[in-house]
């Protein structure tokens, strides 16, 4: 055809038809509103205490790339195969799944990723350059190792002195071989210690090290936990027959298994408790949890309550400890009386008041007390500032002494969970990295998470939770054996497909399917591209995006920096 | 049992910088359709917002030569397209009549069941946007019961019925008959697709919602579009021969409620008439599916790529996304 | 040339040697068969009395085999254009045939076909509007399509129908515009007459396959007939303005080529009979031409000086040729078999518009006859001319001639009482 244009009738063609595509057009001026990629918090990422970027590592999983998920968790957590069994997950109560068909159960895809890199001797490299300082870190449980680990990793040479004769802390002389099996530990510990960290053991501070000789190092981290169990603070708690819950499972733990009548009654309502009566049921003993408020109020996990019940513990609740009292001086009855619920107290549960004159009492050859722990500090040589029973530390883990941190168990504000202790430690090391005169990446990340509103469930068809395989009881009850099993492949990655990836593009082309404007392409590298020249900001790849990984922001405006951690 | 993903034909046929308002479903449906059709098409349109939207002289958003007809003549007027080729040898071209419900239901009634009835050789695409909306919003046919149009003000909505289009086609027996939506693109595609591959007067029926005409913002078309096929108020589905009526998509029967009160054209209405009008859909739908083979036979029968019908359960899938739309509605302020 | 028509028989009694052969039939298949030999690809009529027999015969044609097109056969006039519209923008050579009702049916359409510039030939048998019903002859349905950018042909012989949608085809394809040819109800499209048919490798070279300049085409796609401005509008507008301007030459040239290859001329635009001379002449169009031949070599043999002119195109309408007569003639009467109501008969009004920037300015005067089939006869013609000797001035804008009427608007007695008055003025 000739030529023509319309701009006179003589270059004008016979009949009106088009000369050129509409791509001429900048129907982009339309727009008000301008959609735009902004990768987003999920709210299980924001919730992890160790801070585990999970929809990342979970698209890994999916693609069955373990080794790189295990590396993913590992920029963390340097013990997921700990974490993936005993972390009480409060990720999973903010699973945006949670009110749609179920959580995911994270936990058990970390156990599945840690697990499947037992065998695996290729740790991830340190990721900056080796420096020359130097940190003490007292105490080897969480808390300590995932400081050390963390450290390593960014270049420091990292020591932890552990008065025990072997490192784990609580992990391995507090939890028993059916919850955590001590191969496990062992394993992550040892790739702890194989990414540069040295630990000596059998090393006290104040005992056999002094504290001076802490001097030459450039930075202490106090993570020496809370080991000692609490009193009852009733008459008759020096009989024979009483234990302390962490004395117990320690000398269970080390393989000294404690004598131990009949009848066990366990005091308190916190994990110790529970562990230390799952344990005591699988020495083949009838044993009672004795609580003094009720079951909603126990500070244990949840699932280990049911467990526990389910393998035949017994409870009572309402119920505290007055006095023990002897035959030859070996226990063999308490005294109790029945509390009922009075005021709130600090911890917003309602104070158990005693009931006058409720006062009974049970037989017992064993009473185990496990009513709470509080940490050794007798060895710090300065008056270091306390709360209470604990060190206390401000937000960046420091004490009042320059230098000298701490965090976990022995710190302020713990809540007593292996996970707190992780993210105390990580953190920790992020302070001395400071400290030591460097900059760390800017933490200012936004603690804003992709609400279940965001998410568009009409992509993701209902499946269950998985459920997680068990060994029966009887057959648990009958060793130390654990109880918990590792997912298979096949439920893994079905379960790891129920994640809705809160907040990161997968690349899934929901939006440029849906774009009137035919405005969203990809690039050479498979990135999406928002033709603005064109884009009419009709919203509806922000509204369709399965992820809440984009949002609309009103036109004009400078474009949002990512929000992901 | 991951996530729903759409394999839609990687090439892009239809241009950006048309104009069509934002949020528009007539022309995602023509996205489609080229897609699903290729660039060995002509185009027929009859006065419709597609007359507008395709660009004035001298530009064009199709990518494939586009004939403006009269607004009663789509059918008429592709049917001497497809007569003009075939006279001159070209056998290969696919003659795509694409009409608004005005054109379809109401003006261009009679040359459409000329064209049927004489199972003239080619696609008709009429996308149902429920009223003249080229004109501003006018009552067409296509209508729903009790929906506002500027003809039909809310002190009295419509208060007739939708045509039932899919039926009088039907009635044509002609050899293939679908429904779609621009909610399920890879439906739509396989059936335009294989309405490609049949030989006689093929028509598809696409359910495309107007953000300015039915009130509603426009990031929520699909999620409009999804209700409508949740809700049986626009089934999915397939006939052969006018009489092998095929379910593409079992609906979640999510409430008619959820559906219309998400939209402005029909805020004027109280319980008791929205009650009404799911009775209506209630009715339809036993009447269609009284018909349809078993929705497991209609699929393998039907579209083979079509992964909707996973979905066990709705109610979730589609509710109001609250926050997100705050987001959205102060983002727009 | 001789003869009406310009039939051309010598004196020996031989064919032309264009002539296949000469077959008696009607008007409507004069025109089925000249599509025939048009090679037409796409046929899409609807029936209507008197067009029936059109595509009846078109229907045979293409099912024997004898033509290879596609006949849609649709549900609607409307729908027969919007094919043919269809059709002839994909490249395709396009024909339908329709009547009355029919035609106005089209309207809105003969506008896009014309406005796509598509050369489609359409064959229209003048039948009267209704109501009150009536299936004869006026020329009212086409002449309301007068502004639609259609070329319109009217046909005096079966002869001239064939020959011209022959002509009309080469004559759209070379213009861009679609074409409509008229022939009367009845009086043509169901009388028999002999007509040459030519031989068809003949009007293969006078008229070769159709060759689209623009058409929808997958390898050059582009949108037709979109929205556009008020800044180009006007200048299309133009586009097809010019291009009616042009076929006044296109129009004769075909003519002429016509001529050379089948021995047969229609003149062009117009054909004059016995207007050279003339002081008085009469325009008129269609069959009423015939009738008028009789009259006037009647009138002539009488020795009066009156003449005809034969309206072959109303679009274009001849202004050339109306002026080159005006430059010798003192009167000028128009037969009308039509009325505009509010105005006179349309061709009289065309005839006085053309007129009126004119140098010359005989005196026009305007008759309405033969509506809804009345017949014109040698006596209404004879009665016209009679009114046009007795009248220097015209007193009225419409003689209804043949008026079953009381009053006073009753024309002249027919002229032998007046036969004085008619002589030539000169005294030839």
């Amino acid at each position: 055809m000739t030529k023509y244009n319309f701009s006179t009738v003589e270059e004008m063609p016979p009949l009106a038809f088009s000369l050129e595509s509409t791509r001429m057009i900048p129907t982009g001026s339309w727009r008000h509103v301008r959609p735009v990629y902004r990768d987003k918090n999920s709210p299980c990422h924001i919730t992890c205490p160790a801070g585990e970027k999970i929809p990342a590592y979970f698209e890994l999983v999916r693609q069955k790339k373990y080794a790189e998920a295990w590396y993913k968790i590992l920029e963390d957590n340097p013990l997921p195969g700990v974490t993936g069994r005993v972390c009480y997950h409060p990720c999973e109560a903010q699973c945006n799944r949670a009110g749609y068909d179920g959580a995911v159960a994270i936990h058990n895809i970390e156990r599945y990723v840690a697990d499947k890199n037992l065998q695996n001797k290729k740790l991830p490299a340190a990721v900056e350059s080796p420096k020359s300082e130097k940190v003490a870190v007292i105490g080897s449980g969480p808390a300590g190792l995932s400081c050390a680990y963390q450290l390593s990793r960014m270049g420091y040479r990292a020591i932890i002195y552990e008065s025990d004769h072997e490192p784990g802390g609580m992990l391995r002389y507090g939890i028993p071989d059916y919850r955590l099996p001590k191969k496990i530990l062992d394993k992550e510990i040892k790739d702890i210690e194989t990414l540069g960290v040295e630990i000596r053991t059998d090393s006290r501070i104040g005992g056999n090290v002094a504290w001076n000789e802490l001097e030459r190092y450039d930075a202490v981290f106090v993570a020496v936990g809370a080991g000692h169990s609490r009193e009852m603070e009733t008459p008759g708690e020096d009989l024979k027959g009483v234990y302390s819950g962490i004395h117990f499972l320690r000398e269970l733990n080390a393989g000294n298994v404690p004598k131990v009548g009949r009848n066990v009654l366990v005091v308190g309502g916190g994990n110790t408790a529970i562990d230390a009566a799952r344990s005591a049921l699988r020495l083949g003993k009838r044993v009672t949890v004795l609580y003094r408020r009720t079951r909603a109020d126990m500070p244990a996990v949840p699932g280990e309550i049911e467990e526990a019940e389910k393998e035949g513990v017994h409870f009572e609740f309402l119920v505290a400890p007055v006095g023990l009292s002897g035959d030859k001086g070996k226990v063999s009855e308490i005294e109790l009386v029945k509390m009922k619920l009075g005021d709130p107290d600090e911890s917003g549960r309602k104070r158990p008041v005693p009931v006058k004159g409720s006062n009974f009492s049970l037989k017992a050859d064993t009473i185990i007390s496990a009513v709470g722990e509080e940490p050794d500090l007798s060895f710090l040589p300065y008056s270091f500032l306390k709360k209470g029973i604990r060190l206390l530390v401000d937000d960046d883990y420091t004490t009042g002494v320059p230098g000298i941190f701490a965090g976990g168990d022995a710190a302020t504000n713990p809540n007593g969970t292996v996970v707190n202790a992780i993210r105390a430690g990580k953190e920790a090391a992020i302070s001395i990295h400071e400290f030591l005169g460097w900059r760390s990446r800017s933490n200012g990340a936004s603690h804003n998470a992709v609400t279940p509103e965001e998410v568009n469930t009409f992509y993701f068809p209902h499946g269950n939770r998985v459920k997680v395989p068990t060994q029966t009881i009887q057959k648990s009850k009958s060793a130390f054996s654990e109880v918990n099993r590792t997912l298979t492949e096949e439920q893994a990655l079905t379960e790891a497909e129920r994640c809705f990836t809160c907040g990161t593009c997968l690349h899934c082309d929901v939006c440029m399917t849906f774009c009137p404007d035919v405005a969203i392409s990809k690039d050479e590298s498979g990135e999406y591209v928002i033709d603005y020249d064109h884009c009419k900001g009709c919203g509806i790849c922000v509204e369709e995006c399965p992820r809440g990984a984009m949002e609309l922001i009103p036109e004009g405006a400078r474009e949002p920096a990512e929000e992901v951690d | 049992m991951g996530q729903i993903k759409y394999q839609l034909p990687p090439e892009e046929v239809l241009a950006p910088g048309h104009f069509a308002c934002p949020g528009c479903g007539a022309t995602l449906t023509m996205r489609y359709a080229l897609k699903a059709l290729g660039r060995k098409t002509v185009v027929v349109i009859p006065a419709c917002c597609w007359s507008v939207i395709d660009g004035p002289v001298p530009y064009s958003a199709a990518g494939v030569p586009v004939f403006h007809t009269a607004f009663e003549t789509a059918a008429s007027t592709a049917c001497g397209v497809k007569a003009g080729l075939d006279a001159q040898g070209d056998h290969e071209t696919t003659v795509l009549a694409f009409a608004g419900d005005g054109g379809t239901f109401d003006i261009g009634l009679q040359a459409l069941s000329g064209a049927a009835e004489r199972n003239e050789d080619f696609i008709y695409i009429c996308y149902d946007n429920e009223a003249y909306m080229n004109t501003g919003i006018q009552r067409s046919s296509a209508t729903p019961l009790g929906a506002w149009t500027t003809t039909t003000p809310t002190e009295s909505p419509k208060a007739e019925k939708k045509k039932n289009i899919v039926e009088i086609l039907a009635a044509h027996r002609i050899p293939y008959l679908a429904t779609a939506s621009v909610a399920y693109p890879d439906d739509m595609i396989s059936k335009i697709r294989k309405a490609k591959d049949i030989r006689g007067f093929k028509f598809i029926h696409v359910f495309s919602p107007c953000p300015p005409g039915w009130k509603f913002e426009p990031e929520d078309s699909i999620k409009i579009s999804r209700m409508a096929i949740e809700s049986k108020v626009f089934p999915l589905i397939e006939i052969f021969h006018g009489t092998d009526y095929k379910l593409s998509k079992e609906p979640e029967g999510v409430p008619v409620r959820d559906y219309i009160k998400i939209q402005g054209r029909f805020r004027h209405l109280d319980e008791e008439r929205i009650g009404i009008i799911q009775e209506n859909v209630d009715e339809e739908w036993e009447r269609l599916y009284s018909k349809c083979v078993p929705t497991t036979q209609a699929h393998h029968a039907g579209s083979g790529e079509f992964q909707g019908e996973r979905r066990s359960s709705a109610a979730l899938s589609i509710r109001e996304t609250d926050s997100a739309k705050k987001k959205v509605q102060s983002a727009r302020r | 040339m001789e003869g009406r028509n310009g039939m051309n028989t010598t004196n020996s009694g031989l064919l032309h040697p264009s002539i296949e052969k000469v077959v008696v039939m009607e008007g409507t298949h004069a025109a089925s068969y000249a599509v025939k030999l048009a090679r037409v690809q796409v046929i899409a009529a609807y029936p209507i009395t008197p067009q029936t027999s059109v595509v009846e015969k078109l229907s045979e044609i293409v099912s024997d085999g004898e033509l290879d097109a596609k006949f849609i056969k649709v549900e609607s006039e409307h729908s027969a254009m919007a094919c043919c519209i269809g059709s002839s923008i994909s490249g395709a050579r396009a024909f339908t045939a329709t009547s009355s009702q029919g035609l106005a049916l089209m309207h809105e359409l003969l506008h896009w076909a014309a406005g796509s510039r598509l050369p489609i030939v359409m064959v229209n048998v003048n039948r009267a509007m209704a109501p009150p019903w009536s299936i004869y002859v006026d020329h009212n349905d086409s002449l309301s399509q007068r502004d639609t950018g259609w070329l319109q042909f009217y046909a005096e012989s079966n002869q001239e129908v064939t020959d011209t949608v022959l002509q009309a085809y080469k004559i759209a394809e070379t213009v861009s515009l679609p074409v409509m040819i008229n022939l009367d109800a009845f009086v043509l499209s169901h009388t028999s007459e002999p007509v040459a048919i030519p031989k068809q490798e003949l009007v293969d070279e006078f008229l070769p396959a159709r060759k689209a300049s623009f058409k929808v085409d997958t390898s050059d796609p582009r949108a037709f007939g979109a929205l556009i401005g008020p800044e180009a509008y006007m200048e299309m507008r133009y586009k097809l303005y010019q291009a009616m301007e042009d076929a006044r030459s296109v129009i004769r040239e075909v003519d002429r080529d016509f001529a050379n290859m089948f021995g047969r001329s229609y003149g062009g635009l117009v054909e004059e009979y016995m207007a050279e001379d003339a002081e008085t002449v009469l325009i008129t169009s269609a069959t009423a031409v015939s009738t008028a031949r009789i009259a006037v070599d009647e009138l002539r043999s009488m020795g009066f000086p009156v003449g005809l002119m034969k309206i072959r195109t109303f679009r274009p309408f001849p202004v050339d040729e109306i002026r080159a007569l005006a430059k010798h003639v003192r009167k000028i009467g128009v037969m009308d078999r039509n009325v505009s109501f509010g105005a006179t008969g349309i061709i009289y009004q065309e005839t006085k518009a053309v007129l009126y920037n004119a140098p010359d300015r005989p005196a026009v005067f305007g008759f309405i006859a033969g509506l809804g089939g009345r017949d014109i006869t040698p006596e209404t013609i004879n009665e016209i001319f009679s009114y046009l000797m007795n009248h220097e001035e015209p007193v009225s804008e419409a003689v209804w001639v043949g008026l079953k009427t009381a009053g006073a608007d009753r024309p002249e007695p027919p002229f032998p009482e007046n036969s004085a008055a008619m002589k030539r003025s000169d005294g030839v």
